[in-house]
Formats: C-alpha cells, structure tokens, sequence
C-alpha cells in the first residue's frame, strides 16, 4: 500500500514538475510547483522523515509558494494574454531541442552514478519516531552543525537587509520626477 | 514502505533533470527561480535518499542525522534565494517593465 502510493506520489510529482517547465502562464508554473511539492512532502512522509515533511509544506508551500504568488499577482502576470512572448515561442527555437538533449545527457551520468553506488534494500523496519528524531536533529544542528546554522542565520538577517534596500523606492529617482 | 533507496535517487534526478532544463530554457525570471526551486528540492530528496539507505541497512546503529539537518539548511537557503531573486524581479520590473531575460542583455552588448 505504502509502496504504491510512493509511486503514485513520484508519477504525480514528475508530472507536476513537466507542468513548471512547459506551462505557458506563470500561474500554472505556480499552481504546477505547489503540486510538485506537495506530492514530495508525502513522499518524505512516506521515507520516515516526518519533520522535514512538515517544514516541507510550512516553508515551501506556505511561505515561498506565497511570495511567488504575490510577484506575480502584483506584477500582474496571471492575467489571461499576459504571456511573455519570447516564452511562448520557445518550443519552436532550435536551442530546445539542445536543452532537452543536454537534461538526457545530465540524467543519463546521474543514472551511472546510482547504478554504480550498488543496490540499497531495506534491511530493517522503519522506527516509530521516524528517521529525522527531533531530539537527534537539535543535538546535530546545536552541536557538531553550530556553525553552519550561525551563519546561515547571518545570512537569513543579510537577506532581509537586502531585500528592502533592493524592493524600496528609490527616493532620489523619484524627486527628479515630481515637481 | 519498503521501496529501495535508490527509487529515491532516480526521483530525485528525474527532478533535477527537468528543473534543469527549465532553467535554460524558459526566459521569465520568475519561471527561472522556480525550476531552480525544483533543482533544490531535488537535492533535497537525495539528501534524505542517502540518509535513509544508511539508517536502514543491515548494520546500522540508528538514524542518520545528516541527511535531514543538511536538507533543513537547504531549505532556508531556497527561502534566502526565492526572497533575493524576487526582490530582483521587482526592482527589474520596476526599471524596465519586462520579466524578460532576452530583455537584460546590458553586459552581454
């Protein structure tokens, strides 16, 4: 049963993942990735990582999926005929043709590498409190991983710095404007 | 579930693969950002593919842990990203009124 709907799951999220890339809307593309990740949070569900399957759809889809969505709705890009030009006649430019070959290409050495790294069975049972223990994950992120979360959370306080000085009317541009 | 880790990893490429391919092949920024949201989820799962294979083999001692404290980081850096690039998005938008990247051109002319 589980194993089915992993792979119902995986079609579902493969599929969803064609939508981003061939939907002419950038509506769609959104609406297709929320799907995608979705059905990939299930899948870490399914796996045993039941934390990372919340923070799954906390971060992806509730908090990044939003802030996509709100570009595009404040550019105004989901409106019917609002599609980019140069994105609708990209299928008949000769380059894609190319990228697809170049994804076959990429697939095919990644392939190489999983048949190489040997088969993986499932020797024991899944434990109870999952493969992602929160008690476990705090000791490594708290511990041996102390410093790649500080600076990440510098990181984190940078972006936000960022972000408003590069979202922000420029006050200057606009004096020259108004009388 | 007992499906083989390496489902997983196929998955996981499978994934990459397409984001891949958007990303050099669409030219709205924001579709762009998203396939590289699909490349990052894609690594995601190979973290946790990889961290699964080790705690459920036959000689494990217990969980793997990481996998999923290297999946939580990439996820906050994806949010890190996806805030950046938008930010980008609009300041661009702003300037030129396009979300074109056949648009920005100035460094390559």
């Amino acid at each position: 049963m589980a194993d089915a709907l992993f792979y119902v799951m995986a079609v579902a999220a493969v599929l969803a993942a064609l939508g981003v890339v061939l939907a002419k809307n950038p509506m769609q593309c959104v609406l297709s990735l929320l799907g995608s990740f979705f059905a990939l949070s299930i899948i870490y569900l399914l796996a045993g990582f039941q934390f990372l399957a919340a923070a799954q759809i906390l971060v992806y889809a509730g908090a990044i999926m939003v802030l996509f969505l709100f570009v595009i709705m404040l550019l105004n890009l989901g409106a019917p005929g609002a599609e980019d030009p140069t994105d609708v006649r990209m299928f008949s430019r000769a380059n894609a043709g190319l990228m697809v070959i170049v994804a076959a290409a990429l697939l095919f050495v990644m392939a190489l590498g999983i048949r190489r790294a040997g088969p993986m069975p499932v020797d024991r049972a899944l434990p109870p409190e999952g493969l992602d223990p929160i008690p476990g994950l705090a000791n490594e992120m708290f511990g041996r991983y102390l410093l790649p979360f500080e600076a990440i959370s510098v990181l984190l306080l940078a972006t936000a710095v960022a972000v408003v000085v590069l979202a922000k009317r420029d006050r200057r541009a606009n004096e020259g404007s108004q009388p | 579930m007992t499906v083989p880790s390496e489902h997983l990893l196929v998955l996981a490429a499978i994934l990459f693969a397409i984001g891949a391919a958007g990303f050099f092949l669409r030219r709205n920024v924001i579709v762009v950002l998203m396939c590289v949201e699909l490349m990052l989820n894609a690594a995601n799962l190979s973290f946790l593919a990889a961290s699964r294979m080790h705690a459920l083999r036959a000689g494990s001692t217990g969980p793997s842990l990481e996998g999923p404290t290297f999946a939580i980081f990439v996820i906050v850096v994806a949010a890190i990203e996806a805030a950046v690039g938008l930010a980008l998005v609009i300041a661009l938008y702003r300037n030129r009124q396009v979300v074109s990247l056949d648009a920005v051109t100035d460094l390559k002319d």
